[in-house]
């Protein structure tokens, strides 16, 4: 385990070395100069000889690098060009909001996504089995902003029964604090709180359902075809002619076999989770990482453009660790390979 | 009484090119802690009819038989719910490769404690789970692994093939089966495990009053404790009687150049010497001989061999042959 332990981290310290070495570059690449892009501070500010001074603009590059990640680790991400705010202290509220999105999503495609595979699996080649994956095949053929589009004219704009966008009435009156709109409000003193988490409940529903869809359909289709196959393995014939029943097969058997080779392509679907998530939180206007990522963009806001890259990069990073992480552990065999 | 008495069992396979007739009225006899040895090349249908005995037979099979009883019962007449717990109480097969039949995602002690009987722990939550534990470590060392506790939390993968074909054989003791079916078990083993699990499964037979069917290929790795033995090619009986009778005075071609086959590996030839093999080889399914099958490549064939020969018996030996090689005169 410890080998194992060592040699993830070896692979997740050197991903995270890359991907500062590009988010660094790109204070280079981008329009104007490196310093006011990595800060927020312009030239014709009365700061600029300064921070010029500190970051080392006229010493060499490496210099420059681990000046860079000093601050970056520091959390000194420096100020949006277009607001002027200190990017650390939104980085995380935005990315609180989002992961809000991507968490629910993530649980919603497991539970229905996985239970729906491992159904499908047991009736192999049925009609039940057939209508799912085809219903599988339309639900990941689908568009997603389309999607949404299309949800939001049915349940918010004809049936009225959910909002548009949005994270809550502002009526409410709850303030910003962690990001995340649920914990905001147990942490705030309303009045209405029962209320005002009814109305961030229903404002969750339609964003969370859309971002689920694909990475739901993914796994069921990659749970079924897993399971299947396991089924037919001999280890669990065997542990039918010793007289286990079906269910017992399936759960100690099939399943867990099936989940050990299914997890190996569940971060290439927190990937594709995070990337729908910028186009759904633009759709909802949902302040999360990836609207604010859109924004910035729009805005030429340097800073920001860079500490969404990183963040987002290290968010799927991170969670790549722990699903393998969690592979070693509960499937040795895994570690042999 | 025969605790498993089998006439004429006939196993079809439905193929894209027609009914295949694999097995061909096989007739098997199994008395209470009796080794059997089943003997036949690859192709002989000897481990088809070990799946037909425990039932796990594949939908596109047909089994038919006049008679397949165990311990007095019908097996073919039950319903897969009866017998899938008559065969799951009775009855427990290892295989030749005993990794695939173990889950790599499980430990040895979850797998064996899955096959102990609910019926045998008794008592509270905690004191089940000691007394199952102890039981596991009872299983191992009865098939002979004295080192229980480095494999106790083991997975298949990080076992030798010996210890790992132990393993599958205590699962298959834990529910005490009247009947152990082992299809290969020491097949591409080194020769010192083969060994070890041959004495296991003769100990076993020995002291569990548990019957042993020992499928293998060739004669030289059947158990020197064997009782009885079977030959079969191409899903047809060539002979059975008493392992003695038949290897000292084999009856049947067959037999005879399987023994010589295995007593070639033992005695050294003459530079450039024939092999003393059959000529010819195993026809594939598409194309089986009519009459006996072994027609064709048979030294002693003529034309009377397009019709199956029909069962001679002398005293307990029983063979299928137009042209034995014993005397037939008593």
């Amino acid at each position: 385990m410890i080998r194992y332990l060592s040699s993830r981290l070896f692979v997740f310290i050197i991903a995270f070395f890359l991907l500062t070495v590009f988010t660094f570059s790109l204070n280079f690449f981008f329009p104007g100069d490196p310093v006011t892009n990595m800060t927020g501070v312009r030239t014709f500010s009365d700061y600029y000889p300064v921070i010029s001074e500190i970051r080392g603009a006229d010493k060499n590059i490496a210099f420059q690098y681990i000046n860079y990640m000093q601050n970056l680790l520091s959390g000194n991400w420096g100020a949006s060009l277009s607001s002027g705010d200190y990017v650390f202290e939104h980085t995380y509220q935005h990315l609180f909001a989002s992961l809000e999105l991507i968490v629910g999503a993530l649980v919603l495609a497991v539970l229905i996504g996985v239970l729906s595979g491992i159904f499908a699996a047991t009736q192999f080649r049925g009609p039940i089995d057939k209508g799912v994956i085809s219903l599988a095949m339309a639900g990941y053929s689908i568009p997603v902003f389309w999607l949404a589009q299309l949800l939001i004219l049915f349940f918010a704009v004809k049936l009225d029964w959910l909002p548009i966008t949005g994270q809550i009435n502002p009526l409410y009156g709850i303030a910003p604090q962690s990001g995340s709109i649920l914990i905001d409000i147990v942490i705030s003193d309303s009045d209405y709180k029962a209320a005002a988490l009814q109305d961030a409940l229903n404002h969750l529903i339609l964003p969370v359902i859309i971002l689920s869809i694909m990475p739901m359909m993914l796994l069921l289709r990659l749970m079924r075809n897993a399971t299947q196959e396991m089924l037919q393995k001999p280890y669990v014939k065997a542990a039918r002619a010793r007289g286990l029943n079906e269910f017992q097969v399936l759960i100690k058997h099939a399943v867990p076999n099936a989940t050990q080779s299914v997890l190996q392509q569940v971060p290439l679907i927190f990937s594709l989770l995070l990337s729908n998530s910028i186009v759904i939180e633009s759709i909802f206007n949902w302040p999360g990482i990836g609207n604010w990522l859109v924004r910035a963009i729009f805005e030429r806001d340097f800073p920001v453009i860079q500490a969404c890259v990183l963040i987002i990069a290290l968010t799927i990073l991170l969670f790549n660790l722990v699903v393998d992480l969690y592979r070693g552990w509960r499937f040795p065999i895994v570690r042999q390979e | 009484m025969q605790l498993l008495d089998i006439r004429n069992l006939t196993v079809e396979m439905k193929t894209p090119h027609g009914i295949v007739r694999v097995l061909d009225k096989v007739n098997l006899q199994l008395g209470k802690g009796e080794i059997h040895s089943l003997v036949g090349e690859s192709g002989s249908g000897k481990s088809l009819l070990a799946k037909a005995i425990v039932g796990f037979t594949n939908p596109n099979w047909e089994v038919t038989a006049d008679r397949l009883w165990w311990n007095g019962q019908d097996l073919l007449a039950m319903n897969t719910k009866q017998r899938r717990a008559v065969t799951g109480r009775d009855m427990a097969m290892i295989f030749q490769d005993p990794y695939s039949y173990l889950d790599p995602n499980s430990t040895v002690e979850q797998q064996i404690v899955e096959a102990i009987p609910e019926g045998d722990v008794r008592g509270t939550f905690m004191r089940r789970r000691v007394d199952r534990k102890t039981r596991v470590k009872r299983l191992l060392h009865r098939v002979g692994i004295r080192d229980h506790e480095s494999v106790i939390d083991s997975y298949p993968f990080e076992l030798s093939q010996g210890v790992a074909q132990k393993v599958s054989i205590a699962i298959a003791i834990a529910h005490r089966p009247r009947l152990l079916i082992a299809d290969e078990p020491t097949t591409a083993m080194e020769p010192s495990t083969k060994l070890q699990i041959h004495r296991l499964l003769a100990r076993l037979a020995a002291s569990q009053e548990m019957s042993v069917l020992l499928i293998s290929q060739d004669l030289t790795s059947i158990l020197p404790e064997t009782k009885q033995l079977t030959l079969l090619y191409c899903g047809q009986l060539m002979e059975t009687g008493p392992a003695e009778e038949v290897i000292n005075h084999p009856a049947h071609p067959y037999t005879d150049s399987m023994l010589r086959m295995s007593l070639q590996t033992q005695q050294e030839l003459p530079h450039k010497a024939r092999l003393p093999t059959l000529p010819g080889a195993i026809p594939t399914l598409r194309h089986m001989p009519i009459g006996c099958r072994l027609g064709p490549r048979c030294p002693y064939a003529q034309k009377q061999c397009v019709k199956a020969p029909l069962a001679t018996q002398k005293q307990q030996r029983v063979f299928h042959c137009h042209f034995p090689l014993l005397e037939l005169e008593s």
